[in-house]
């Protein structure tokens, strides 16, 4: 960015010219997995996570992600809830994210970790969480209750 | 995927209607979309029944790889969908492994097997 002093102006112009000449800085272009990443609370949920741990398995996260919506401690997670929050992580909201590059999934050991977009969603997500999603946050970022 | 040639697989609007299909109904489940869980779940649920697994059991590949299921659930669920366009059925089909998923606006998710050709 810094060598980009002008870099408003080349925004402007730039969405007249065509494609080839002058692509948008590329942080501009990174925008887009973070609104994609932070569309949906359980998504949001993961990746306060990630600001905690850089890796989780699977059913740690089903069963924080269903405490939390429950309003229960981890040990009082039923497995209905549990599983409700699983398969709605295996099936839409992890390959959500691995297609974002915010996370990579391992399907032998059902662990996730970080990868190359986190950083950028884990930023907007702290800034975003402070002001109005600090409950979820906080509880996310809470020790299991086990 | 399948051998079979021109005997109709998707001719028909319900596959459930002609003599000759090739498509048997194995699962329905109704989704209830102001419920606990999302149109995902409900899906997966469905597919787990047809299989006689529970459902996390239900694996390879993900539902997101064979489908974009949160268009569906706001094209036939969503807070814009209106009471007159409630008065049709729409429906939606894909193919999930071996299966054929249907989900209707009126939050009925049925599942079809190949039929094998000697089982009537």
């Amino acid at each position: 960015m810094t060598d980009k002093p002008d870099s408003d102006e080349e925004l402007i112009s730039d969405a007249s010219a065509s494609p080839d000449t002058q692509l948008p800085p590329r942080d501009i272009l990174d925008i887009e997995p973070v609104y994609e990443a932070l569309g949906h609370s359980r998504r949001r949920y993961l990746c306060y996570t990630l600001l905690e741990d850089t890796e989780w398995s699977l059913t740690d996260l089903a069963t924080k992600i269903a405490a939390w919506e429950n309003d229960v401690p981890e040990h009082a997670v039923t497995e209905d809830q549990r599983e409700e929050v699983y398969v709605s992580l295996y099936h839409a909201h992890v390959p959500k994210l691995v297609d974002e590059g915010v996370i990579t999934f391992d399907d032998v050991t059902e662990t996730i970790t970080t990868a190359e977009h986190a950083q950028q969603v884990l930023t907007a997500l702290e800034g975003i969480g402070a002001s109005l999603d600090s409950n979820q946050e906080q509880h996310a970022r809470g020790d299991m209750d086990e | 995927m399948s051998e079979r040639s021109d005997d109709g697989i998707m001719d028909a609007d319900d596959p459930t209607g002609g003599a000759d299909t090739p498509y048997t109904q194995v699962a329905q489940r109704h989704y209830e979309p102001d419920g606990h869980g999302g149109l995902t779940t409900a899906i997966v649920h469905a597919i787990a029944e047809a299989e006689g697994v529970s459902p996390s059991e239900v694996k390879s590949p993900p539902l997101y790889e064979s489908v974009d299921v949160p268009a569906i659930e706001d094209a036939f669920f969503g807070p814009d969908v209106s009471e007159e366009s409630l008065q049709v059925t729409g429906t939606v089909e894909f193919q999930y492994t071996d299966y054929l998923v249907k989900v209707r606006s009126d939050g009925w998710i049925q599942i079809y097997e190949p039929s094998e050709p000697e089982q009537v």
